[in-house]
């Protein structure tokens, strides 16, 4: 009946990765390239001043950049411009991009990394979300540190909570996590013969990197070009710009082809992570187990970059009742710069952090009212014509027949 | 310094730096660069390759210990049974991991024609992969086993 | 890194030569696993290596008399598919079985394992439970030092920078007698050992414990043995509340030494679980057979 689904379909690019034949940025070589080095803050939060000159001394070393040889503007970010190409007075988190070292070897660049000079004036920092929260905290971008609140309010949970017989109220913490794909960033970037700016590398939005490079470059789209060749893993990891731009400063500005393939240690310390989540709940229930009311509080850390917080943390909110109806909801998610790793994209977004919350609270409801886990599941989960707490009805709903299935094991 | 190896059948007599390990000599020195470099210290198997008949973190050999080995890589595993079975199975994703998955599944298959599950998974135990969650990678060794033995064909 | 040479001497006389030659500017290398990472890490910084890999007098197990001797270049995959050692040494195949993963095992030697000294060395705690003497040898002779008073610090061995660790050697067990390993890692493979246990065991018809020796990972600075609780059990009948005396020495003394650190607690509870596991495994091996879970 159908043509591809309910049968194996193989990869078209399964064949080249079995062989060995699939490329990564990491797998290109060209005549002549030179290798790039990041130099990255060792401090969360603290005032810079940099010093290149004996790096550029060293035999090899063919340039240093900085903030001051972006030739566009020196910001980017998959929402907020918040980040910079390279940190021009303040660093906000530890691993921040100070500086890349251009050499004629990956061991040259690494060794003339160690010679750029940073003075750090340090800062008091920040790490914990709810002290960010704070008006004396320190603050990461000269502002108020809460940058996203987001409501939901269905029907009236202070009258609905008098009505319950039962409340559970518990906090849940979940940490960040890290997406460890296996193939670590790498990229190459060069002109073509158009005069084109390329840049190859693994990335999840190679039009958004497009856009983002462009700007940084101060050239028009249409000067660059971003190809994307095998990819190791993401899992919106990659989703974030890390080496893409510095690349193509490089680049750009050299006229040669340049390369950088990061370790393990530095992937970790480049890229995004998942945010940690502290989530207050309360969650009230009438004795025979019908929830009436449900309240959170969600706090995101977003570390020292927005990303893509805004939207992971309002998908935490919509997600927080779970696959359950509630008639009163109160839900506040926050998202808050902290001097943290920063915090993106992950698998699920948002909606992976709620379930520890709200599941919790459904087995300690079950076990205080003397029902079993199906049981009050089955009783409150979504049906056909459901309403959620954002106000959607929902269709084609099998939950129910999942849960049943569940009762043979 | 020079060493001689031999590697997917072919002899060369090379130069090489001190400081250079078996992963670089096989990237930037020979061009195989179906062998990965995931983590550097030898817990992602990504380098996987095989050495004198057993299987090595190429990262953690450094070029000059390869001196009069035998080296098989990605590029040089003529067996076509073991990856059209991880074609088949899905046991390839986003591919990083596979070429050192084959070579782990090479080695175990090499001695054992009828490996337990239990073989499997301890033969790639050395081999991390983020996509997968394994149990394609099981199914795609175990089907290979099959086909060899002169099982059902693909 | 800053190499200059690197050498594959075939011969012991020719590491040694060169070792009298470089002394503290060199380094030994053998598998390599933890070298090329602390290579690269810039931890170590030597000027030449000198690789034993290709020295074949070091590899392999002999039986010589009573004795079993190891030769430092042994993998652990040729250990723990050693025909030689017999199944009352299962402790020791054991722990060579759980370092790191196939690719570390085929490359990995135990004399490395040694001369790291790492708290969490994996084939160091059977080898501590056995007894077990070491040869270390230089230009000037050999001299050989028990293992158990070879680590000095974490890291630091008595090993001087003109000498080789050469054999491992240790009595092979008989009748009665019988050595059981076990581990505790965050996973099975690639896992540093959180606590490790081994236990050699010889003990009578009527269950009187006649020799136990007890060594432990991961809860000190280096493996090292746990004399308290063998002084205990020496001469007693292994019996419940023996063991259970036992295990509350052992919790006390592993918490005292790791007092002040945040694994104290955890540790001093869950070793006393790693140690009965290792003691039953040993015990029935000592009877001669049977098989246990892990």
């Amino acid at each position: 009946m159908f043509e591809f689904i309910g049968k194996n379909i193989k990869r078209i690019d399964a064949k080249d990765k079995v062989e060995g034949k699939a490329i990564y940025p990491q797998d290109i070589y060209i005549e002549g390239m030179l290798y790039g080095f990041t130099v990255r803050s060792k401090f969360p939060h603290a005032f810079i001043k940099v010093d290149v000159s004996e790096a550029e001394k060293v035999d090899g070393v063919v340039k240093v950049f900085t903030y001051k040889d972006v030739p566009g503007k020196n910001h980017h970010g998959v929402v907020l411009k918040d980040h910079e190409v390279f940190i021009s007075k303040k660093v906000k988190r530890i691993g921040d991009p100070i500086a890349f070292v251009v050499a004629k070897s990956k061991e040259i660049a690494e060794y003339a990394a160690s010679l750029v000079k940073v003075e750090y004036d340090i800062l008091p920092a920040v790490f914990d979300p709810e002290e960010a929260m704070r008006e004396n905290s320190p603050k990461v971008h000269d502002k108020d540190n809460v940058f996203y609140h987001f409501k939901i309010r269905k029907g009236d949970v202070e009258k609905a909570f008098k009505e319950c017989d039962v409340i559970v109220e518990n906090v849940y913490k979940v940490p960040m996590v890290d997406h460890a794909f296996l193939q670590p960033e790498a990229g190459v970037s060069y002109i073509d013969e158009d005069g084109k700016i390329v840049v190859i590398a693994s990335t999840q939005y190679p039009h958004f990197d497009q856009e983002e490079i462009a700007q940084a470059l101060g050239v028009s789209k249409d000067l660059v070009k971003v190809l994307t060749p095998a990819v190791g893993g993401a899992f919106g990891g990659r989703e974030d710009i890390t080496l893409q731009i510095h690349l193509a400063i490089a680049a750009f500005t050299l006229k040669r082809p340049v390369k950088a393939v990061y370790s393990r240690e530095e992937s970790f310390i480049a890229h995004s992570k998942r945010h940690a989540m502290k989530m207050y709940y309360k969650t009230g229930a009438t004795k025979d187990g019908k929830l009436l009311a449900l309240e959170a509080k969600i706090i995101g850390d977003s570390g020292a970059y927005a990303s893509w917080s805004m939207n992971v943390l309002r998908k935490a909110a919509v997600h927080a009742t779970g696959p359950y109806v509630v008639e009163n909801v109160k839900i506040d998610s926050f998202a808050v710069y902290t001097n943290n790793p920063f915090t993106g994209a992950m698998r699920g977004f948002g909606a992976t952090q709620v379930p520890i919350a709200y599941e919790q609270q459904m087995d300690i409801l079950a076990r205080k009212l003397g029902l079993s886990p199906i049981e009050i599941r089955l009783k409150n989960c979504f049906k056909e014509g459901s309403e959620t707490a954002t106000g959607q009805i929902l269709e084609k709903v099998a939950l129910e027949k999942c849960i049943e299935e569940l009762k043979r094991f | 310094m020079k060493i001689e190896l031999n590697v997917n059948g072919k002899d060369y007599s090379i130069e090489i730096e001190e400081h250079l390990r078996l992963i670089d000599l096989l990237r930037d020195k020979l061009n195989l660069t179906g062998t990965k470099e995931g983590c550097g210290e030898g817990e992602c198997g990504a380098c996987t390759v095989i050495m004198d008949g057993r299987i090595v973190n190429s990262c953690l050999v450094m070029a000059f210990q390869a001196h009069k080995s035998k080296i098989i890589t990605i590029e040089g595993v003529e067996d076509e049974d073991i990856k059209n079975a991880f074609i088949e199975e899905g046991a390839v994703q986003c591919g990083f991991c596979t070429p050192g998955m084959i070579l782990a599944a090479k080695s175990l298959l090499d001695k054992n024609e009828n490996p337990s599950e239990q073989d499997i998974r301890e033969a790639i135990s050395g081999n991390l992969c983020r996509c997968t969650g394994y149990n394609k990678i099981v199914s795609a060794i175990k089907k290979a086993a099959e086909i060899k033995r002169g099982g059902r064909n693909v | 890194m800053n190499l200059k040479a690197c050498y594959r001497p075939l011969t012991l006389k020719e590491a040694l030569d060169y070792l009298e030659e470089y002394k503290d500017k060199s380094k030994i290398i053998a598998g390599g696993t933890d070298l090329i990472i602390k290579l690269r890490k810039g931890n170590i910084n030597p000027q030449v290596l000198i690789d034993i890999s290709f020295i074949n007098e070091l590899k392999g197990v002999l039986e010589v008399g009573e004795y079993m001797e190891i030769g430092c270049g042994t993998t652990f995959y040729d250990l723990a598919s050693c025909i030689l050692l017999n199944e009352r040494l299962k402790g020791l195949k054991d722990a060579a079985r759980s370092v790191g993963s196939p690719q570390i095992r085929n490359r990995g030697t135990i004399g490395g394992n040694i001369c790291n000294a790492s708290p969490a060395a994996d084939s160091v705690v059977p080898l501590l439970a056995l007894d077990s003497i070491l040869t270390l040898e230089s230009k000037k002779g050999k001299r050989k030092i028990y293992l158990k008073d070879f680590f000095k610090d974490k890291g630091k061995t008595d090993i001087r920078d003109d000498e080789i660790l050469t054999t491992i050697k240790f009595k092979t067990p008989t009748k009665n007698q019988g050595l059981g390993f076990y581990k505790l890692g965050l996973r099975k493979s690639l896992a540093i050992s959180r606590i490790s246990f081994s236990v050699f065991l010889e003990i009578d018809d009527i269950n009187r414990i006649e020799i136990i020796r007890v060594a432990s990972g991961s809860v000190g600075k280096f493996p090292m043995r746990e004399y308290k609780i063998e002084n205990y059990l020496t001469g007693r009948i292994l019996d419940e509340d023996t063991l259970n005396t036992a295990l509350e020495i052992l919790e006390k003394d592993i918490y005292e030494r790791l007092n002040g650190r945040n694994t104290a607690r955890f540790k001093s509870i869950a070793a006393k679980g790693v140690f009965k596991k290792a003691l039953l495994k040993a015990l029935c091996l000592a009877k001669g057979g049977g098989k246990i879970e892990d």
